[in-house]
């Protein structure tokens, strides 16, 4: 915390020391808050928007609007289910009120082509190529019944890096992107599912770096 | 720069909540009722016509470090007593005495505050069984399935077992057909009739039951 306060500082006093041009820049660095909404086997899942994650990121320019970088975070999905009935083949069956959760860490490669990314607002187009590490738990009094599965995961984003000024070292970002993982829950017969896929919004803070 | 201070502060705040893998302890879901059943696949219920059930519930707990055991009082046990009888009847099958060889019978009991390993159906690790394999005149209960795998009972757990007494085996061996945990009676604040509802779903959620 200190780091990125002492980062701010920094941003700020150097953005007043700028002579009055627009700067393109070499890198940046984000922290966004990610809003995720499931989508498909993941939605019956865990039904619930889901405001619980972050996402930590990095760009480095290789050529015009051409980028490549990374995001790491961590995202968590959860909702509490009434009086339900799961059975089994084995002729077994419960009923109780349960909470569905999965925790996830998703770590990504991204490449992305920004649209002018001199301007004070360039938007980008990106794909995030990697992995995620889920956990996915079901709540039924003190059992903990859980599956932990890594996968493989594509995410294609839309987004914009949006300055707070033509000279600023700080600025906003907002994306959103559709992720599709290989990853699967199996924790009742009734309710395999698989390929479970996502959408984010991510809202965040950016230290560009010249 | 205080914007920016504050945004900062929400970032963390927003970190520190997703970094949070199990939920709040509020939703734990440790004071609601579960209804667990299990049934022998291999067998229909139909082929039944008859049963016969304890006429009391016995407890077992443990209170000071001491073991305890007992009966439930009469004005707790027979409702929930009567609420199984009408479940069976209203499935077709005929309450007799248990002089009236029943096909079926129909064993009653709840684990309070302990954590005690089921050690066979009627008996319970280091404490008395409650209703032997000779109560229904049989010389042992015999599980034909994984019970249902559950070893703590801390929560109160009320336990039916239905024995089947017209296929006894010729060495005294009757098989458990069916058996229901319903658990968390001694948390929260539980009512009777709750209590009665989770009978009645322990037998609507048995499939192999007539309906």
């Amino acid at each position: 915390m200190m780091f990125l306060v002492s980062l701010l500082f920094a941003g700020t006093m150097q953005g007043q020391e700028k002579p009055s041009v627009g700067f393109t820049p070499g890198s940046f660095y984000t922290f966004s808050w990610n809003t995720t909404f499931t989508l498909g086997d993941f939605h019956e899942w865990v039904a619930n928007t889901s405001p619980a994650g972050f996402d930590l990121g990095g760009r480095y320019f290789l050529d015009k609007g051409l980028a490549v970088g990374f995001n790491i975070g961590w995202q968590r999905v959860g909702q509490l289910y009434g009086y339900q009935t799961f059975y089994d083949n084995d002729g077994s069956a419960i009923t109780a009120d349960n909470y569905r959760f999965t925790w996830m860490v998703p770590f990504q490669g991204v490449v992305a082509y920004h649209i002018a990314p001199g301007k004070l607002i360039s938007p980008y187009i990106g794909l995030g190529i990697g992995g995620d590490y889920m956990e996915h738990h079901l709540l039924v009094q003190e059992i903990d019944a859980y599956n932990v599965r890594w996968d493989f995961s594509l995410t294609p984003e839309v987004g914009a890096l949006i300055k707070f000024g033509n000279f600023s070292n700080w600025g906003a970002l907002v994306a959103f992107n559709y992720k599709w993982t290989t990853n699967k829950i199996e924790l009742y017969h009734d309710s395999k599912s698989k390929d479970l896929s996502m959408l984010n919004l991510k809202v965040g803070l950016c230290l560009i770096v010249r | 720069m205080k914007t920016k201070l504050i945004l900062l502060i929400l970032f963390g705040g927003f970190l520190f909540f997703s970094c949070s893998k199990y939920p709040p302890s509020t939703v734990r879901l440790t004071e609601d009722l579960v209804v667990y059943t299990k049934y022998d696949t291999s067998i229909k219920f139909n082929q039944f016509t008859t049963y016969s059930i304890v006429d009391s519930i016995g407890y077992i707990s443990q209170s000071n470090g001491k073991k305890d055991s007992g009966w439930l009082p009469n004005a707790d046990a027979q409702p929930i007593l009567n609420q199984i009888k009408q479940n069976m009847n209203s499935r077709g099958y005929l309450l007799v005495n248990k002089n009236q060889n029943p096909n079926l019978g129909i064993n009653v009991v709840v684990v309070k505050n302990i954590n005690v390993q089921v050690y066979y159906p009627g008996w319970y690790w280091e404490y008395p069984g409650y209703y032997p394999p000779w109560y229904w005149g049989g010389g042992s209960y015999y599980y034909p399935y994984y019970p249902a795998y559950i070893t703590s009972y801390a929560s109160g757990t009320l336990m039916i077992d239905m024995v089947d007494r017209k296929n006894v085996t010729p060495d005294g061996k009757m098989y458990i057909r069916w058996n229901a945990y319903i658990r968390a009676l001694l948390t929260g604040d539980h009512t009777m009739a709750q209590i009665q509802t989770s009978i009645d779903q322990a037998f609507k959620q048995t499939k192999a039951f007539p309906q």
